[in-house]
Order: structure tokens, then sequence, then C-alpha cells
């Protein structure tokens, strides 16, 4: 069919008008519409009989393809993905290939063998050539990688060259050797003997290094010892020029620094350096970094952390903070072998030097592969080591100072984390007002944290918050060299907790927050007034810290007993002093967390009132008035609330400026009030004004801009806009679980989030699997039932009712309905409302006598608490009518039914 | 189709490449091929890369587009560098297992369409991206008019005149 774009036009308009009229007066139709054209008369009578060929068949693309793959689609493309794969020649240049040595991620390779000189190579092949320039040009780096070195144990290049169907290939030096760790095993060889052959592994990467090349791929699989103990360096295949501009440190967001990143499916997670795996700058540290794991597990028989079964999040969590045990106390099962005999003394020095190889931080590690090397010369002629174990005799200040950068970002993360979220969302200012009260409570701590953060650059602020945990481990370290100063020791120890408990680390604040209450307590005395006023104040601290902490780890009845003690201890301090201030707001918001407003809010009130009494009324002022809103806007009197926000709000902007974190923190606290009456595009655009300054401030991939991009899907779900919604979601869930790992509350609110989405848009395969995720989260961090919990379930009831799995529903909406009443109150709306669903899950199984009786359980509950037109009642009178017209009971139902309508009628007309 | 995807399809594909590959992988294993439709393939390999920190399209939205470019390269690579073989070495290894006669006999199709969509681009670039779209990536005309900007009436109306005009060109 002879076509331009303007006769394609012309046609289609006439084919689109024609399919409008009845199949008979088409050709009366088109004789006049084309006229002497007879072409184009042709040409659109051949596309109406190609409309109906292709619409007679069904599926579109079926009748359009009858046979085709498409009509598989996925598996179709599959078998063509590994036909192609297996189709390679038998013969390559003057080699046989005669069997698959391994697979990775950038290619094959084969072993090849010479017919007239009998010799054997190994060949790589690109797979899947012609589809992508960059694995190309990845494969080509390699093969002028390899061509560039020129060490005895370093893999030769032969040959390089192409297929006829274009797949590039080179060939090269083929090992017939062991894996390193297979090798030794096999000849369980001594201390000594282990050490010679990878000081012989160091230097192989030495060269390298001398060639300004970096590895980046070292383990066991590269690294092949032949019988006679000589070993072969291989496979470069994502290794890097030291000096390639395109690589250069620091490239800023889609520069090169990205392309790095997508290395990362290729690596080996065992043996990547922390900064490999969190995609920034690499460099001869990366290479130690692994040199050291190998080091360990020649040493030991086993790698230094066990990633078995975790998700890249969790292994890069793990491979970032998680410090493996020393070396010497591992030995025991080194490898099933014979135990490795060493003096204690000789084990300190192997743990100090593998240790220092592989230290989480860079800086940290040894320099150059030759210094290593040099301490590795030091271990076997009995010379001590040049590397240090870490040094805990630093101060406090000495060590704030050294992390300048860090502890800033830390103190961002803490004054910043302001007010909270509403709803499902967890809600840190207690945690953050405490913590804040810390700081600026500990004497020098105080002193430096602010001048740093003064002093900082605030546009630099946002905080990378696995580095922050990285000095925070540090710093507990250097904590517990200050045996001597107990204070500043409980102070610095309590800081940390306060910043952990931030970061969702909450055995480990646990732990430091308990050691640091039980200094103060021992400096304060007995009943915890001997040690005077300022003494009893930080012990009033330290409870109000845990109890906070309690309340995170949902162990309210501890939390609501440590925030009482601390205010019975704080009872000798002026009724307006900060410690007792800061205890009755935590207080206020234990009750408020279990549900008791009417209790919380007094309590609240005058800790506000307190502060506001005060001359200088603090960041602890709003953060108080933000907790009293909350506590209003849970007992779903949103009009206090609303005021209350806009209070904190403009205490916020009064202190802090317009683009303050605390401002959009107050923003899309405004949002969520909106958002509970009703009013979705108001609730968006405040949700979109605090986005914007989260933005700005933390940028894109922060918890706090994840977290209220979860709250604007939230609204946007709710205008029926759910692709929005999801691109929403979908960032936030891939920063909160690089950031903060797949188990964590803020994961948990958006994969809730995402599961509404894909039920609103019937997607159940995808809204089961997020609710059973949320789910999943909830019941591994909360130590005791939480109405979180009850949401979980509920909304995985929801989708069961919709994929009419009724026994799962049912099970689903009891669980939900027990965990309600146990943790929020038998008659709260949430009980009620599951026991309605759960009434609907029994109905549709014919079991109408239960039926009727959740139904009216729920029904009874909610109706006191709503507007008699809300769906829930209206879904409970509709089922309740059914179950009784099943039960014979046909005045019931009537009844029921005639209610119905007239509060469908009174709510139209009203 | 373009000779070459353009550079940040290219990164995306590159990315995303493995995990697609392992995917297919298990579904011509027949792990799970009657259940998994191919935007629950694409969806789950979005959210794997997203999960392992690679830098991802904006959204699995776009990723999705980004896949079917991919798919289609994928087959059609496939099937060319197929037939390159067969007309080419004697030597060339001839399987006969029934997963290989299948591609094969699909070999001309995948060219067929591949063809007769480019001839489309010229003549519509957005009914081109329309089928590519559904057929490769399996995305809803929904879906599609949000990522291309216009209607779903619209899309409809392309959708139902490109498919006239496929089937007339594949006869």
């Amino acid at each position: 069919m002879h076509l331009d774009p303007d006769r394609w036009q012309r046609a289609q308009a006439l084919f689109h008008a024609a399919l409008e009229l009845a199949p008979g007066d088409r050709t009366d139709f088109l004789a006049v519409a084309c006229g002497a054209d007879g072409e184009l008369r042709a040409q659109v009578e051949a596309l109406l009989a190609g409309d109906a060929r292709s619409a007679e068949g069904g599926t579109p693309t079926g009748a359009l393809l009858p046979d085709g793959l498409l009509a598989g689609g996925l598996p179709g493309a599959a078998r063509a993905l590994l036909g192609a794969a297996a189709a390679l020649p038998e013969r390559v240049g003057p080699y046989r290939l005669t069997r698959l040595l391994g697979r990775g991620g950038m290619g094959e390779v084969h072993l090849g063998e010479r017919d007239d000189t009998g010799g054997v190579a190994a060949i790589k092949f690109l797979r899947d050539a012609p589809l992508s320039p960059t694995r190309r040009e990845r494969f080509a780096l390699e093969q002028r990688t390899l061509a560039s070195l020129d060490h005895p144990s370093i893999a030769r290049l032969y040959d390089a060259d192409v297929l006829p169907d274009g797949t590039p290939y080179f060939v090269m030096e083929y090992v017939d050797g062991l894996p390193l760790t297979e090798y030794l095993a096999f000849w369980n060889s001594s201390l000594t003997e282990r050490l010679r052959v990878f000081r012989a592994v160091c230097e192989a990467v030495q060269a390298a290094h001398r060639q300004a090349v970096i590895h980046r791929d070292l383990k066991p699989s590269n690294i092949l010892v032949r019988a006679d103990g000589t070993l072969k360096l291989l496979d470069f295949g994502i290794a890097k020029q030291l000096d390639d501009p395109a690589e250069v440190p620091d490239a800023g967001p889609g520069g090169a620094g990205d392309r790095t990143r997508t290395l990362l499916p290729l690596m080996t997670p065992a043996y990547a350096a922390p900064e490999q795996l969190r995609g920034e700058p690499t460099g001869i540290y990366t290479d130690v970094y692994a040199l050291g794991v190998l080091l360990y597990e020649i040493l030991t028989g086993r790698q230094p952390l066990d990633l078995q079964g975790l998700t890249p999040g969790e292994v890069e969590t793990a491979v970032s903070h998680q410090a493996p045990p020393r070396p010497s106390q591992m030995r025991a099962g080194a490898g099933g072998g014979r135990l490795l005999s060493a003096s204690r003394g000789a084990w300190a020095e192997l743990d100090v030097l593998c240790l220092t190889a592989m230290h989480k931080d860079p800086q940290r590690r040894y320099s150059t592969v030759q210094g290593l090397i040099r301490d590795l010369d030091n271990f076997l002629g009995g010379e001590p080591l040049d590397a240090r174990p870490d040094t805990l005799g630093y101060r406090a200040a000495k060590f704030v100072r050294r992390n300048a950068r860090g502890v800033a970002a830390a103190v961002v993360v803490v004054l910043a984390g302001a007010a909270t979220v509403a709803f499902y969302t967890a809600r840190l200012s207690a945690a953050r007002t405490a913590a804040l009260a810390e700081a600026e409570r500990s004497g020098r701590i105080q002193g430096f944290m602010m001048e740093l953060f003064q002093g900082g650059d605030p546009a630099a602020g946002p905080a990378d918050t696995l580095r922050v945990l990285t000095l925070i481990e540090r710093g507990v370290q250097e904590a517990a060299a200050l045996e001597a100063e107990p204070a500043v020791q409980a102070e610095l120890l309590a800081t940390l907790g306060g910043l952990l408990q931030r970061m969702g680390s909450l055995e480990r604040a646990d732990s430091l927050l308990a050691r640091a209450l039980t200094l103060r307590r021992s400096l304060a005395g007995g009943g915890g007034r001997e040690g005077g006023p300022g003494a009893a104040a930080d012990v009033a601290k330290s409870l109000v810290a845990l109890a906070t902490l309690r309340v995170d780890q949902a162990r309210l009845e501890e939390a609501e007993a440590l925030a009482r003690q601390g205010m019975a201890t704080a009872s000798g301090l002026p009724r307006d002093h900060p410690a007792a201030l800061e205890a009755r707001t935590t207080l206020g918001r234990v009750l408020q967390e279990v549900g008791r407003y009417d209790e919380a809010v007094p309590v609240l009130e005058e800790a506000v009132r307190g502060y506001a009494a005060r001359a200088e009324p603090g960041p602890e002022y709003p953060a108080a008035l933000t907790e009293l809103a909350n506590t209003h806007f849970y007992a779903g009197r949103y009009d206090a609330s609303d005021s209350l926000n806009r209070v904190a709000l403009a205490a916020y902007r009064e202190r802090y400026g317009a683009r303050h974190p605390t401002v959009g923190d107050g923003l899309i606290n405004l949002g969520a009030v909106q958002f509970q009456r009703g009013r979705y595009r108001e609730a968006e655009a405040r949700y979109r004004e605090g986005l914007a300054i989260l933005l700005a401030h933390y940028g894109a991939d922060h918890p706090e801009t994840a977290s209220a991009r979860t709250m604007l899907a939230r609204a946007l779900n709710y205008q029926e806009r759910p692709q929005e919604a999801l691109e929403h979601l979908s960032l936030a869930l891939g920063t909160q679980l690089r950031l903060l790992g797949p188990v964590h509350r803020d994961v948990a609110s958006t994969r809730n989030e995402l599961g509404l989405v894909a039920l609103a848009a019937g997607d159940l395969e995808l809204a089961e699997s997020s609710f059973r995720e949320m789910a999943d989260i909830y019941d591994r961090i909360y130590d005791a039932p939480h109405w979180f919990m009850g949401i979980a379930r509920s909304n995985l009831g929801a989708v069961y009712l919709e994929a009419e799995r009724w026994p799962e529903a049912e099970a689903r909406f009891r669980e939900a309905a027990e965990l309600f009443a146990a943790t929020l109150a038998p008659e709260d709306l949430n009980t009620g409302v599951a026991r309605i669903k759960l009434g609907r899950a029994l109905l549709r199984q014919e079991r109408w006598r239960e039926a009727a009786a959740e139904s009216r359980a729920g029904y009874d509950i909610v109706s006191p608490l709503t507007e008699p037109s809300v769906s829930w009642l209206q879904s409970a009178r509709a089922d309740l009518a059914e179950a009784h017209r099943a039960l014979g009971d046909e005045a019931e139902a009537r009844r029921w039914e005639a209610e119905a309508e007239r509060v469908r009628a009174e709510a139209e007309r009203g | 189709m373009e000779p070459t995807p353009n550079g940040e399809l290219d990164a995306h594909f590159s990315a995303a490449y493995e995990e697609l590959r392992r995917l297919a992988g298990s579904v011509a294993a027949g792990e799970r091929a009657v259940t998994l439709s191919p935007t629950a393939l694409v969806g789950e390999a979005y959210l794997k890369l997203a999960r392992a920190g690679v830098p991802t399209p904006d959204s699995p939205l776009h990723f999705r587009r980004i896949a079917a470019r991919a798919m289609r390269q994928v087959l059609v690579e496939a099937a060319r560098r197929r037939r390159a073989a067969k007309r080419g070495s004697a030597a060339a290894p001839i399987t006969l297992d029934e997963a290989h006669a299948v591609a094969t006999g699909r070999d001309l199709e995948v060219l067929a369409l591949d063809e007769a969509l480019t001839e489309l681009a010229a003549l519509d670039p957005r009914q081109a991206r329309l089928v590519e779209y559904r057929f490769f990536g399996g995305l809803e005309i929904t879906e599609i008019a949000a990522l291309l900007g216009v209607s779903e009436s619209t899309l409809h109306r392309d959708w139902r005149a490109a498919r006239a005009w496929l089937a007339v060109r594949l006869g």
C-alpha cells in the first residue's frame, strides 16, 4: 500500500468515518468521498478488511499474528533470547570450542583447543553485543586493559576479533588451576603458606595498579592457583582506568558517577567495598578492601559477614555498618581444616592487619597495596606493623572536631526532623525534641554542635544517613574510652543514642540510652537528688529519652511508666525547667499514642503553657504545639488541630525562616488535616508546598522527602490520579529501601499506599503483595501488638474481598478487629469498620447468622462516630438486609433496606 | 527501528539487561509462564533494580517504555542472527528441539513486524510507538495515554487504524 503521511491521514479519516456506518452503506460512502481517487478508495477498503480480520480473532495481537510470539509475550521473547545464546560457532579462528568455562555478567568464557599445536586458550564472548553500545564499550575496555598488563600473575591476552554475526570476543591465556580458597583448603596450607600465596595476590594487584588499572572485582574465583603454586589474576570485566577522565570521582548526578553505579549488579557483594555498594567513587582503596576480605577468608575459612539471603539494600547496610568479628575469634572453625597455629600476639597483629585493610572508611585503610605488602612482610619477619589499631583515647571534643561535617549533618537531621506526619507515618518529633534538648544541655558537646551547626553551610545540609551511622558507631567507641569522665561519657552516649533512635536503630539506641541512664543515676547518687538539680535533670532527661524509645518500640506501658518517673524525678525542679517540660510533653505523647486523648490534652496543654511562659521558648515550644495538634488530629478534632498547627507553623517560620524543613513538616501537617476533611485538592497543595521545601533542603534522596511523597501520593490517589501517585510512591520506595533498608516503618507506610493505589486500579496481585510486606514489616518491628498491624491486615482483607477469597478475607478481618480492640479500644472506629467488613466476608460464605452478628456489632460501633451516610454504614445496612432475608426475617430485612434508602435520600438532599 | 538506542535508553538498558535476561530465563524454563504477565515481569524487574540502587527511570511506567524498546531490540536481533547463522556456515549447529523450531518460525514474523513498524513510524510516529508499547511492553492504553500525553480516545482511534494498516501490511 503506497502511502505518505498526508495520504495516511486522509485514509484514516475516511476509515474512521466508514466504521461509523453500517457495513452495507460503506461502499456508497467511499464512492462519494473518494471521487476519482481510486487508489485512496482501494486503500481504505483494504484497511476496513484488515480491521475486520484483526477484530474477529479476539485479541488484536493474536488476530494480527495468529501464531505470533507476541501472543506469548515475554515467554516468546525469552525463547528467542536463549536460542540466541546457544548459537556460537563450533570454531573460532584456529580454536575448536570444547566446553563452557563460565558465564558472567559480561559474557561467556569457553575453552578453545588448537588442533595444530594442541594449545589451549580461554575465549570470552560478549553476549547480545548489538543491543548495547555501553556493553560493547565495556567489553572493549576489558580487552584493552588486559593488553596493557604484562605480569606473570595476570592472564595474558592473545588475540581479539569479531564473529561474522557481530559478536566480539577475545582469546586469552587459559589457567588450569583452583580458585584461591579451594586451593588453600585442598592443600590444607599452613598460616605462613597462606600468607605467602596472599602476598603473591597482592603483588599481582599492585602490578595492575602500577598500570593505573583498578580491578574492582577481586574474589577467590577470579584468582586461580596452579598446582605448582603460581597464580593468575583473571576477569578485568569491571576494571577501570584510574586516569579515565570519564571516571573522575565527585562526578555529579547524571555524570560519570552514575556510570560506575550501573556496574552494581555485576559485582560480587561479599567482596565489594562499602563505597562500591553505595555507588561512590572507587579507587585503589577499593581493591585494598577486597584484599582485606580475601585475607579474612584465608585466615578464618569464612567471609567476614554473612550476607546470605539479604536483599541488596540489606547487604549495603551490613557492609557499611556491621563490624565483622575479629579474625582471631573466628579461626576455630577455619575451613574445617587444621587450626592455624600462631601465638596470641601474632593473632592480635593479624587482626589489625586484616581489619585495617578492610576498614569501612577508605581513608583508614592501607593507602596502597604496597603498604599492605609491607605490613605482611613486617609480620612474616617478626617486625612491628605500621598499622595501629583504632586509638580509643580521644576525647569527645576531638571526636566531633574530626568529624565536623558528619556531626553537623547529624544535627541537621535531629533539629530538622521536626513535626510529624499523620496517620500511619511514624511520628518522631518527641524523639527529636529529646535528642535536641540533649544536644542543648550537653556542655561541650552542645558547644561544638551548635558551633558547627551555625558555622556550617546550611545549603550543604542533606545528611548522608549511612555516613552518619558510621560516625555514630565510631563515637560509641570513643565514648567507651571516656571512663574517667562519666558525665561527658553519659552525654555522648545519650546524644548518640538519640541519633541512633532517630535513624531507626532501636536496639542499638536502647543499649546506649540505658547505659547513659545508669551512669547518670550513679552520678546523681541514691535518690537521684543528691548530685544537685543538674544531676536530677540529667536523670530525668535520660528517663524521658528511654520513654520515647519505648514508644518507637511500641512498648507503651513501659513508655508511660518511664515518662512518669521522669516527671517525678524532675518534680524538685522549677515547673518550667526544660527537663520537667520535656517529661510532660513526652507523657502527653505516650498517652496520645495509646489513644487516651482526653488525658493527653491537659498534659500537653500544660507543657505548651510552660514553654510559652519562658523568656526564650525554644524550638520545643512549637514541637509541643505540634504534639498537641496531633492529639486533636487523632481524636478527630480537626479544627483544633488545624489552628494549633498554624500556630506551630508560624513559630517555626519566625524562628527558622520560610524555607526551613520544620516549616515543610508544618505544611505537611496542615495538609494531613485537609486530607482528613476530604479536601484532597487542598491537601495536595499543602503537601506539595511542604515537599518543595524538604526537597530543597534534603535533596530528593532522603527519608524525609520520601515520606512526604508518600503523603502526597495518598492525596493523589484519592483524587483518582493513580499514575501520579504511583510515580511518587516508586520514588519514595526506592529511596527508603536504599537508605532505610526493607524493614522500616516508612517502607511499610509507602507499601500501604502502593497497595491502596493498586487496589483502586484493580491490580490485586500487587495490592496483596504490598499489604503482605507491610504486615510483615510491622510484625517484625513491633515487640507488642500495634494497631498498624491491624491496618495491614484489614487492607489485606479488602484485597481478598475484592478477589472473592472469602475465607482469607474473614481471617484477616478477624485478626484486624482483634488487634484494633486490643490496641485501640473495642469501640474504636477501626474496630467497628473491621467488624463490618468481617460481616461481609461471612455473608459471602452464606454464614448468615454470624454475618448478621458481626455487621450489627460493627454498625453499633461506627454509627455514633460518623455521619449516617458513610459507605461503611451503608454497606452494613445492605448486608444486614441480605442476612436477615436469608434467615427468613423479611421484616427486619425490609427495615434495614428502608433505613438505607432514607439515609441515601437524605444525603442527596443535604 | 533506530539503528542504535539513544544514550539514556542504553544506560538504562545496560542496567536492566541482566535482570531482564534472568527473568526471561525463568519464564522460558516454564516456571511461571502461565501466571506472569509481561507487565508483572517488567514491574518486578523495575522494583529489583530500584532496590539495588541502580539508576532507574523516574517511574515504573517509563521503565516499561524502555523495556518495550529493549524487548523489541532483543527479539529482532535474535531473529536476525539466527537467520544469518542459517544462511552462513554449514557448520552452524542445528538444534531441533521444539522451542527452537517455534522460535525460528517466528523469526520472520518478528522481522516483518519490526520492518512494518519502522514504516509506520515514517507515516505516524505516535502510532508506531503505540504499537511498540502495546506489543512489546504490554502497556495498557491508559498507561500509554499518560506516557504520550494524549487522550485515550485518540489512542483508541490510532490503535484501530494502525492495527488495520498492519493487518494489510503483514497480509
